[in-house]
């Protein structure tokens, strides 16, 4: 890892450890802008920080560490898209986007066609789920299901209904967009046909990277978090830390989360300039399905190494283990990640 | 050997090199085999890499292949596993602990004795281990006492891979009484065909016997076999372990991710191919796998950038042992009744042989020597998450009487 990156980790780590946990989107969004990690991964001519996708992963893992609500992995989804599609005026969208001026992604699989009509004009029908933070968005990325379209849809118009939808994880705020016969605009569709389908594929592996990161961080903080509890509390005369049934469980744990960690790492130094290929999506796939797994499991034992004070709404636990079992069924279908990767080999 | 421009070109001639020199079928050959026969085979191909200079990478310039950087090592290890090369069981502490605590403490004499003999073939063995002092290896009971020139050693050791076959051992005697126990240790190079030394396999459950029992009744050692100053013996020790710095991971994760494909065949053989009960199950194990490969890879980029944290061996080892007995045992039940009729199995094949229900058993090779699950859980809570040591005192009530 550069010495760059190392630097921007910990200054994120830094500023977001001030925030506090769970810090809500009015006060994250606004330091995701102001101190450009929207830029993270653009090359210097675009006033970027030149950092890559790995860059942006490193950020992914701050906010996840600090449960940060703040919108930044669809926001990131978009800017990518908009960079690689074929926009006339892409550089001053660009601009636009990392000055502030939100677009949201869906972060789960979506049924959203796109079907020419009799006049000529290309009509967006269906559902996007598990859209972040869309009342704030001026648009969203739409990778349409059926009819091979990448395209930017404004929010503000007739035939796009959003329809909030709390979840359990309230770092996150999340909506369904329905869709009814909206016109499509040419001049906001960023890729038709076969390229429209190789965007979507790496839209879809950067949302896989992505998530992974936030659970890496997440599953990391919350495990340094219940060492530092079992090493504050103490019952029968001595901290929880000294029991080694406890330590025992904690030392899996952090060979779990180093794994994942380790995994990423080595899935990102490994990607290179090939993000669209399928080893790509495969390693996107791997990293996300142990990322989950490990978040989930540190999740869950973190909660019974705490004990009754786990169960509070006061205590962060909780609120760690939701966005656990969020990110779980983010992305694609849950289940479908250990077959694809299955499928890689059997097939 | 010229030192080679990139590190890509040394992949290559390392690959090449296999690719003409693994011998031919040597899994067929050395199934249902007996040990003997392993190790000619094993003689063999150790002379091989010897003559190649692959077997002595990590040796310093001057011998055969010496001088390669940790980063070509890898290189070569990582060639090692892709080529599906025998895994070199006999000579590893001979190339490893013993050269590498010669490097680190031998006099000059000492290292001019006994490094040529390595590469002549001479087996080493590591005589550590003792009935009750496994895990809790401070605990050496067998006894040095200093006679004149020599010492006279007295007791047992335990779980010596290929003591049979070896022709020297490195061995931890107690020479003192010392408090923290580490004190009283010595460490010393013996002759296996001294008097009064008895060696005994050790009957394993897979029906194979790598490892063995050495009896020592009044077996003399001269002092000038003895490795640095007595009483110095814990701290030779500590180098003697430390010796393959990563390596044997990164050799091992990689095959067993060259393995995995015998899960796929298996499955198909089975008729399980289709079954998405299994299929998930082989998606959760890949990415484990693929994990603990980044694990033993990153944890060798940090050793070699200086960057290692006490503990971070833990990791890769639990990490590995674990996923290795999820591997195994994955196949074993697949395997069905199948996998629970005898079958031979293959000597020096490493982990993943096919041979399920021998790759199961020989798992626990992994959760318990060279430092138990339970000891490498130990070292990640107490050093790497700091929480504290449990304290030394303690006495059950039935002692107390």
């Amino acid at each position: 890892m550069n010495t760059d990156l190392n630097e921007l980790r910990d200054s994120v780590h830094q500023v977001l450890s001030e925030g506090g946990l769970a810090a809500g989107e009015d006060k994250t969004w606004p330091l995701v802008v102001e101190l450009g990690w929207l830029l993270v991964a653009l090359p210097e001519k675009l006033g970027g920080l030149e950092q890559g996708f790995p860059g942006a992963c490193a950020i992914h893992t701050e906010l996840g560490r600090s449960l940060a609500a703040a919108p930044y992995l669809p926001a990131m989804l978009a800017i990518d898209a908009v960079c690689r599609g074929g926009l006339a005026d892409r550089e001053a969208w660009v601009e636009r986007l990392t000055s502030g001026d939100f677009i949201t992604a869906p972060l789960a699989e979506s049924a959203t066609f796109i079907t020419r009509a009799g006049s000529g004009k290309t009509k967006l029908n269906g559902l996007a789920t598990a859209v972040p933070s869309a009342s704030k968005a001026s648009h969203v990325l739409i990778c349409a299901s059926e009819g091979d379209c990448v395209a930017l849809v404004p929010l503000g118009q007739p035939g796009v209904e959003l329809i909030r939808r709390p979840t359990w994880d309230a770092t996150r705020c999340l909506f369904d967009l329905r869709f009814a016969d909206v016109s499509l605009d040419d001049k906001l569709v960023l890729a038709r046909g076969s390229a429209a389908r190789e965007l979507s594929r790496i839209i879809s592996t950067e949302r896989d990277f992505a998530l992974a990161a936030d659970c890496v961080g997440g599953a990391s903080a919350l495990l340094d978090m219940t060492v530092e509890y079992l090493q504050t509390r103490r019952q029968f005369g001595r901290p929880l830390a000294l029991f080694q049934a406890l330590k025992h469980r904690c030392a899996d744990l952090k060979a779990f989360t180093s794994a994942a960690e380790a995994l990423l790492l080595d899935s990102l130094g490994r990607l290179g300039d090939q993000i669209g290929g399928p080893e790509a999506e495969r390693m996107g796939k791997t990293v996300k399905s142990l990322a989950c797994s490990v978040y989930s499991k540190v999740a869950e034992e973190a909660l019974q190494l705490h004990g009754g004070i786990g169960m509070t709404s006061e205590h962060p636990c909780h609120l760690f283990l939701k966005r656990a079992l969020l990110n779980a069924h983010l992305g694609r279908r849950c289940d479908s990640y250990e077959l694809d990767i299955a499928a890689g080999l059997l097939n | 050997m010229s030192s080679d421009p990139t590190p890509e070109a040394l992949r290559m001639e390392v690959r090449s090199w296999l690719e003409q020199n693994v011998p031919a079928g040597w899994r067929a050959a050395m199934t249902g085999t007996d040990q003997e026969a392993f190790v000619r085979a094993q003689r063999d191909w150790f002379f091989k890499l010897v003559q190649a200079g692959y077997a002595t990478p990590h040796w310093p310039q001057g011998w055969p292949g010496g001088g390669r950087s940790l980063a070509e090592q890898k290189i070569i290890y990582e060639e090692v596993a892709r080529a599906d090369a025998p895994r070199l069981i006999l000579y590893f502490v001979a190339l490893y602990h013993a050269a590498c605590t010669l490097m680190e403490w031998g006099s000059t004499e000492q290292k001019e004795k006994y490094l040529p003999g390595i590469l002549k073939g001479d087996v080493w063995c590591q005589g550590f281990s003792e009935p009750n002092a496994g895990s809790d290896l401070a605990s050496v009971k067998t006894r040095g006492e200093l006679r004149g020139d020599r010492y006279v050693i007295n007791g047992q050791k335990t779980w010596s891979t290929m003591a049979q076959y070896a022709d020297r051992c490195l061995l931890l005697v107690r020479t003192g009484k010392s408090e923290p126990p580490q004190g009283g240790l010595t460490y010393l190079l013996l002759d296996m065909r001294s008097k009064g030394l008895s060696v005994r396999p050790i009957a394993q459950i897979t029906g194979d016997d790598e490892f063995a029992e050495i009896f020592f009744d009044d077996v003399e050692v001269p002092v000038e076999a003895r490795i640095g100053q007595e009483g110095e013996g814990w701290a030779v020790a500590q180098s003697t372990l430390a010796s393959e710095r990563g390596l044997t991971l990164v050799e091992l994760t990689q095959r067993m991710r060259y393995s995995l494909p015998r899960i796929a065949a298996l499955m198909r053989e089975r008729g399980r191919a289709e079954d998405p009960a299994l299929r998930g199950e082989l998606g959760r194990l890949i990415a484990k796998v693929d994990a603990a490969c980044a694990l033993a890879d990153r944890y060798l980029l940090k050793r070699i950038s200086g960057e290692e944290a006490p503990g971070d061996a833990s990791i890769v080892k639990l990490y590995y042992s674990r996923t290795l007995r999820e591997f195994t045992a994955l196949g074993l039940r697949i395997s069905g009744l199948q996998g629970q009729y005898r079958e031979d199995f293959t000597r020096g094949g490493g982990q993943e042989t096919g041979n399920w229900a021998v790759d199961f058993m020989n798992s626990y090779n992994w959760s318990i020597a060279g430092g138990s699950d339970e000891i490498q859980r130990n070292i990640i809570a107490e050093r790497l998450l700091r929480m504290p040591r449990e304290p030394k005192n303690w006495q059950l009530p039935s002692d107390r009487s």
